[in-house]
């Protein structure tokens, strides 16, 4: 073995590591700095004004206080009548009926316009309601195209493609009311990827899906969270499999 | 919110359609009242306009001359005014200044010479200098001035124009009669006294032969002995002759008034009564028009209400729906009035053509404050929608 070799490689092996290190160190400090400008919802000691004392004393979402910041996949399992509907709408607006805060960026969402709202819900939080919401005179393209047309995180040609990927390829052009209850669901799936958002509010989102599309939908809402560094709040009855969810809280 | 988004990507989502007919209504009703607001403002105007030239105006007062009214009752007495009514008239916030016309408390007698084989009892008046719409500078007299300037009414002239082939007389233009010299003979107790008169300006005002005030009053104290002597006539100066509230005093206190002058007073009050309620009516028909249109809007979003309510919900912001549902109908708004606008203008080539003689100068385009109204309300329609619209999807 050469001299000059064995001489070299421990200096290298040194430099290596000081670049592994540096790119951990970096990482961290990406971290750091999305965690500092993402945003942020705090609950604080909320609980809905209409739900059974019993109910509310056993959750761990009611009354408690709660942190959840973009990036941080949460799974909220729920069994009927718990309020998991209720907790999505509180936190997207559509329900005040709560007691306790809820902050978006030191934000009470309670002091929010519908104007507030309307930039909140085009740019950093999207929803796929348990009803789902789609227009029933609308065909699907058409539905998705309204939610993309607001805030275009796509262009048409990989809206066209994530529906390929979900199988609804061809329902694009039915009417939605029209369309299976699954059908409808990834449709919804589709257009609820079609802005730019920091949080993904999902409400039994796979409900009427067999396996393979539960598996094909998580994946592809997975993939779309990770490329805007967002997270995904899923509330369910009870722990989707294909879920890899960073805290699991029971309500 | 993405710039690029427009009307186009929700209408499928609103329903404007449903009353038709109620909506069609609305749009005729809007466009017969604006054409009705918009013609009864340029009549106003065009009113205004003939109505103005017909009086002679100085520095935009009128000048009127008034009488004591003879009647069979009073014809005895004295109808002439006192100092007091002279007073009274100038006290009246509607009058700015009132002048009495003095006249000649003796006999006079004019002839015009040799040139001219022509003689006449005359009458002589005098009023204050700023009364007189032509005063030359030359319009003076002193004591001891034996050429005495005479102002000279436009309608004696024309009189005597009239009557003078038949009496062999030349015609006269108002030039060449500045240069007739006529003989005033100042008659006296006593005898009398020849001035020589000179003309020096017609006067369109004033239906008199006019000398100098302070000749006039020498010469009522030297020939006819009279001193401060009322007066048949009194011209009041006034900044509209046509207002009702001069008129009415002169009626109470029985006055008589050049009747020619505030005739088109007269009928300008009528005319500008008529114009203001056509007016009033067709702001009546634009509100009755807005108001079904309003229905019609709500009746729109009620029918559309889930589809807005799920858009606000998908992140559409209310602001901007608003605007965009409110912006579809600027063409609509646009049309309606543009139509009414140029309806107007062809009533007013028309009546410009088929009621007016060569001799009345009117524009036939449009007053500029018509077009300006027509502006206004296209921008009132439309914002009165705008905020409809925005107070209806708030409250969704």
């Amino acid at each position: 073995m050469p001299l000059r070799y064995i001489q070299i490689q421990p200096l290298f092996r040194k430099k290596i590591n000081f670049l592994i290190n540096l790119i951990k160190a970096a990482k961290v400090i990406r971290r750091l700095l999305l965690y500092l400008r993402f945003m942020k919802i705090i609950l604080q000691q909320v609980y809905p004004s209409f739900l059974d004392k019993e109910l509310i004393n056993h959750s761990q979402i009611w009354t408690k206080e709660l942190f959840f910041s973009a990036g941080e996949n949460i799974q909220i399992v729920a069994p009927s009548g718990s309020g998991k509907t209720s907790l999505i709408y509180f936190l997207y607006g559509l329900r005040n009926d709560y007691e306790g805060n809820i902050f978006f960026d030191e934000k009470n969402i309670r002091s929010f316009s519908p104007e507030d709202w309307a930039t909140y819900r085009s740019e950093k939080i999207s929803i796929m309601f348990q009803d789902l919401r789609l227009f029933p005179q609308l065909n699907g393209a058409e539905n998705i195209e309204i939610k993309r047309a607001l805030q275009p995180f796509h262009n048409t040609v990989e809206m066209i493609n994530m529906a390929k990927d979900l199988g609804i390829q061809n329902k694009l052009q039915q009417k939605t009311e029209t369309c299976s209850y699954g059908e409808k669901q990834r449709i919804a799936t589709v257009r609820s990827l079609q802005q730019p958002f920091e949080f993904l509010l999902m409400d039994e989102p796979f409900s009427h899906l067999d396996e393979v599309n539960r598996q094909k939908s998580m994946q592809l809402l997975q993939e779309e969270a990770t490329r805007r560094n967002a997270g995904i709040i899923l509330a369910d009855l009870k722990p989707i499999e294909f879920f890899k969810p960073h805290r699991t809280l029971y309500l | 919110m993405n710039r690029s988004i427009s009307y186009k990507t929700i209408a499928g989502l609103i329903d404007t359609g449903g009353k038709k007919r109620s909506k069609f209504t609305s749009y005729l009703g809007l466009c017969l009242g604006v054409l009705l607001l918009l013609v009864a403002v340029q009549m106003f105007i065009n009113i205004n306009q003939l109505i103005k030239d017909k009086n002679p105006r100085k520095n935009g007062y009128d000048y009127i001359s008034i009488t004591k009214n003879i009647t069979n009752q009073n014809m005895g007495q004295d109808n002439r005014f006192t100092t007091a009514d002279v007073a009274e008239l100038k006290k009246q916030p509607f009058i700015t200044d009132a002048a009495p016309l003095i006249s000649n408390q003796f006999r006079v007698k004019a002839s015009a010479g040799n040139i001219i084989p022509f003689s006449t009892d005359l009458f002589l008046e005098a009023i204050q200098n700023d009364f007189i719409d032509t005063l030359p500078p030359n319009f003076t007299w002193q004591q001891g001035q034996v050429t005495v300037p005479i102002i000279f009414s436009a309608d004696y002239l024309e009189m005597y124009n009239v009557f003078a082939p038949a009496q062999d007389l030349p015609q006269m233009s108002a030039a060449t009669i500045s240069t007739v010299n006529i003989n005033l003979e100042c008659y006296a107790p006593y005898g009398f006294q020849t001035f020589k008169g000179n003309i020096v300006a017609i006067s369109d005002r004033i239906n008199s032969v006019l000398v100098p005030e302070n000749f006039l009053t020498w010469a009522n104290k030297h020939y006819g002995n009279a001193e401060n002597v009322p007066a048949a006539r009194v011209f009041i100066k006034t900044t509209d002759a046509n207002s009702s509230e001069l008129l009415n005093f002169l009626q109470e206190k029985d006055y008589r008034i050049n009747k020619d002058k505030t005739k088109f007073g007269r009928v300008k009050q009528v005319l500008q009564a008529i114009v203001t309620g056509l007016g009033s009516f067709a702001v009546l028909v634009i509100i009755l028009a807005m108001l079904l249109f309003s229905f019609y809007l709500q009746l729109m979003i009620a029918r559309s209400k889930d589809n807005l309510q799920l858009l606000i919900t998908l992140g559409y912001s209310p602001g901007w729906l608003s605007k965009t549902v409110s912006y579809k109908w600027i063409p609509v708004y646009g049309i309606i009035i543009a139509v009414a606008l140029l309806v107007t203008q062809l009533i007013q080539f028309f009546f410009r053509h088929s009621f007016l003689s060569a001799r009345e100068t009117l524009s036939p385009m449009l007053n500029w404050s018509v077009v300006g109204l027509a502006v206004c309300l296209f921008v009132l329609c439309i914002t009165i929608n705008y905020r409809l619209i925005k107070k209806l999807l708030y409250h969704l």
